[in-house]
């Protein structure tokens, strides 16, 4: 039963990277793209990018840490 | 991670990355609480000491006279202030209401910053009990996290007054039964964000070190000792990207706490 456990904190920590990658690419693709169509733009797109971006990265963190709970308790 | 097979190992690794609670310095019991100086407390203090002297060494010229043009050491904190004041401040809190948090925000910045990168000068190691990266321990950034908690209802009550701040959690003009589902939400909102902030910095920390450990570890789980040298070039690489990650979390635990801050200050209307 124990095994149980930790290859469901296995499986969850990859379901969470793989969205954390997910959203990552999707969003520094459109960033990209922006930047390439209006390069004066630059700096707002990167301040603009990198809120949702650092928001993303928490949700991913909590999943892992929830991930790692259910192996040590 | 202990008590299963490899429960040796992940003990080793454990002991690496947290605070040790068995090696006690001196030992303190106020009602009930244990506020006993372990490690980490030390080097809290290690850390406040170089925050305090770099600043007042960085900032004399300015003391004497404000104008004055930046030489050595003042250089980096005109920079420093340069862009909290201007990237993080002014942009999200606003130029008028931004003033009075300029400090605050300041500190946050210094202040993990020089943690983070203490965390990674391996010296400090030699000292007994545990790990030597403070943000690291999650006691730590929840007392930071805090800070911002209430940083966050001072600054709407400032703003705006007691009530009126309360008000400002919905938006104004929305059907009534709307508001039973948008109040615990933004209650539970209320909460989240700084747990947010405590583990995002604490186990960004503390994952680089886990995984720094369990790679010093490889030769020893396969018993070959030729993938030592492996494991020493890859950890020289995970170094350098646990240098831009300390710089990155400071720079993400600022940036969010100025963005919360302007969010109870400017509402969505």
């Amino acid at each position: 039963m124990e095994g149980l456990a930790f290859f469901g904190a296995a499986f969850g920590a990859g379901l969470a990277v793989i969205g954390a990658g997910l959203g990552i690419g999707k969003i520094f693709a459109s960033a990209a793209e922006a930047t390439a169509r209006q390069p004066e733009a630059a700096n707002e797109i990167r301040s603009t990018v990198n809120l949702p971006l650092f928001l993303l990265e928490g949700v991913t963190i909590i999943a892992l840490v929830v991930c790692i709970l259910a192996v040590v308790l | 991670m202990a008590g299963n097979s490899g429960g040796s190992f992940g003990d080793i690794i454990l002991h690496h990355v947290t605070n040790d609670p068995s090696h006690i310095y001196f030992p303190i019991h106020i009602l009930g609480m244990d506020l006993s100086i372990t490690k980490h407390v030390i080097l809290l203090w290690v850390v406040a000491a170089v925050t305090i002297f770099m600043a007042t060494w960085g900032t004399r010229r300015y003391r004497k006279n404000p104008s004055a043009t930046p030489k050595g050491l003042s250089h980096l904190y005109e920079i420093l202030m340069n862009f909290i004041r201007d990237d993080i401040v002014k942009n999200n809190i606003g130029k008028k209401d931004g003033k009075f948090w300029v400090p605050l925000i300041t500190t946050y910045f210094i202040f993990i910053l020089t943690a983070n990168i203490l965390g990674l000068i391996p010296l400090f190691e030699f000292i007994p009990g545990g790990s030597n990266t403070v943000t690291g321990n999650f006691a730590v950034t929840v007392a930071l996290a805090s800070i911002t908690f209430f940083a966050i209802i001072v600054a709407g009550t400032m703003k705006h007054g007691f009530f009126q701040y309360w008000k400002n959690m919905v938006p104004p003009n929305i059907p009534f039964p709307v508001l039973f589902i948008l109040i615990p939400i933004e209650i539970m909102g209320m909460f989240i964000r700084p747990v947010a902030l405590t583990l995002r910095l604490g186990a960004n920390m503390t994952a680089g070190h886990i995984g720094m450990v369990a790679i010093f570890g490889l030769p020893i789980i396969l018993n070959m000792f030729g993938v030592g040298v492996v494991s020493v070039m890859l950890n020289i690489g995970i170094y350098f990207l646990e240098i831009i990650v300390s710089l990155v979390q400071a720079y993400v635990f600022t940036l969010l706490s100025a963005v919360f801050i302007g969010m109870a200050i400017h509402p969505e209307h």
